[in-house]
């Protein structure tokens, strides 16, 4: 099988494989967890009535939402360096910190929903049994939200996933960026490249890599949406 | 000279309007083209999978699942970049850039679309269409009448929700230097290198836009609920 492919398809898979889908997934992987860290904690906070708290937690949640995220990537990598020189960033980072704004929005949001769902007794007993706000919601609201969170955070997984594609527009090798650059490579004369356009090849390949990642996550989400929530 | 050091919102404005005006109305356009389409295979695919038309109904969910589990960064490269490359008998099809830029953001919100108005069209109580089709109704005049009104008003705000990433996926035609807000903007930033008035301006604009649509759905989820579930 391996012996019928031509002769440039196996370093550039290789390539971005080792390279690209390494750098994805990675970046995908981090961001998904400070993300979820940021986001049910501010999630958590937005349920205290205390309006100050309430009214900045939600204009970041807007905010973060409402732009497109390819503009919070270019505030982040372009505007912010100018204004503060010393927050220049690679792109990798400027794509988890950006990936993390936007995802910490979302799952703050769906943590909301989730603890006012659960009802008042169960912050009542927790409080008769002696628990203080921190060790009511740690051990007690937020372990009964979690199951509510569960689908939100695959769907936010598979999101991420998708998104870290972004971080080709400013330059970092991930793995449409790998391909990208594969493409211009074969397309360029000897001895680098050998002077053929591949683009069909590779950027199907790139959405069926991508295809492969996220089918079974969405799958999975909206199966324990079934299975948990209802 | 000192660049970055002065903020001028005011003379940023009044420089540069007219460019960034024509950026707004191109996102707007296209937006507006996309999210027409959009909303005709969504009803069309929607019913489809919501009635099980056989073959209609396979076919549109390999689309979704395809268009839901790839970045649209990807499906943007590989109509651009992929469609134009020759292969086999096949002579390869070049789109313009005006094209591809509301073909791309159409393709992936009618997939979404689909969804939303396949959920809209199955939330239909069974009994209305029983009863549509005992008062002598054939299957497309059901659809029609009763499936189509109220199933239509069900998907809605989920809709609503699609239009509103879909206008905002607009900005990702950068990668294609499609002219729209985003384009502009940066390109007013290349020349005046006003960083902080440009994404001031940018990022208004687009909250502006997606801020007043989300107020549109909250307003509408009221009025549009069906009478029996309020």
């Amino acid at each position: 099988m391996i012996a019928l492919l031509p002769d440039w398809v196996e370093p550039v898979f290789r390539y971005m494989l080792e390279v690209g889908l390494r750098n994805t997934l990675r970046t995908a992987a981090i961001s998904l967890l400070t993300s979820t860290v940021i986001g049910v904690l501010l999630g958590t906070l937005i349920t205290i009535r205390f309006w100050p708290t309430q009214a900045l937690i939600r204009l970041y949640i807007e905010i973060w939402r409402g732009l497109p995220i390819i503009v919070t990537l270019f505030l982040i990598h372009f505007a912010v360096p100018t204004l503060v020189p010393r927050f220049r960033f690679d792109p990798f980072t400027s794509g988890i910190i950006t990936l993390t704004l936007w995802g910490s929005a979302q799952i703050a949001e769906a943590t909301r929903g989730a603890v006012q769902s659960i009802p008042r007794e169960q912050h009542e007993a927790a409080s008769a049994l002696g628990f203080g706000w921190v060790g009511r919601h740690s051990f007690v609201i937020f372990p009964q939200a979690l199951r509510r969170l569960i689908p939100p955070l695959v769907s936010l997984l598979v999101a991420i996933i998708l998104n870290t594609t972004l971080i080709q527009v400013i330059g970092g090798s991930e793995l449409l960026e790998t391909g990208e650059q594969s493409v211009e490579r074969l397309a360029a004369p000897p001895p680098s490249g050998i002077f053929q356009i591949h683009a069909f090849e590779i950027y199907g390949a790139v959405a069926f890599a991508f295809f492969v990642m996220c089918f079974p996550l969405t799958r999975l989400a909206g199966w324990l949406e079934r299975r948990l929530v209802a | 000279m000192l660049v970055g050091i002065t903020y001028d919102l005011g003379s940023y404005v009044s420089e540069n309007w007219e460019f960034l005006l024509r950026g707004l109305g191109r996102t707007l356009l296209v937006s507006a083209i996309a999210i027409g389409g959009a909303l005709v295979i969504g009803a069309v695919l929607g019913a489809a999978r919501a009635h099980r038309v056989p073959v209609i109904s396979q076919l549109a969910s390999a689309y979704v699942e395809l268009i839901r589990n790839t970045p649209i960064l990807v499906q943007i490269f590989f109509l651009y970049f992929a469609l134009p490359q020759p292969i086999g008998p096949w002579p390869g099809v070049r789109l313009d850039v005006f094209t591809v830029a509301w073909l791309a953001v159409m393709i992936w919100g009618g997939a979404f679309n689909t969804e939303n108005f396949r959920a809209g069209f199955e939330a239909v109580p069974w009994r209305f269409r029983e009863g549509a089709l005992a008062l002598g109704f054939g299957r497309v005049a059901t659809f029609l009448n009763v499936t189509l009104p109220i199933g239509g008003r069900i998907a809605l705000p989920s809709s609503i929700n699609t239009y509103i990433a879909v206008l905002k996926n607009t900005a990702l035609l950068y990668v294609i230097s499609y002219e729209e807000l985003t384009t502009s903007a940066l390109q007013v930033n290349a020349l005046t290198l006003e960083t902080a008035e440009t994404f001031t301006v940018l990022g208004a604009v687009y909250l502006a836009l997606v801020w007043s649509l989300s107020a549109g759905i909250r307003g509408l989820e009221g009025r549009l609920a069906l009478p029996e579930s309020r």
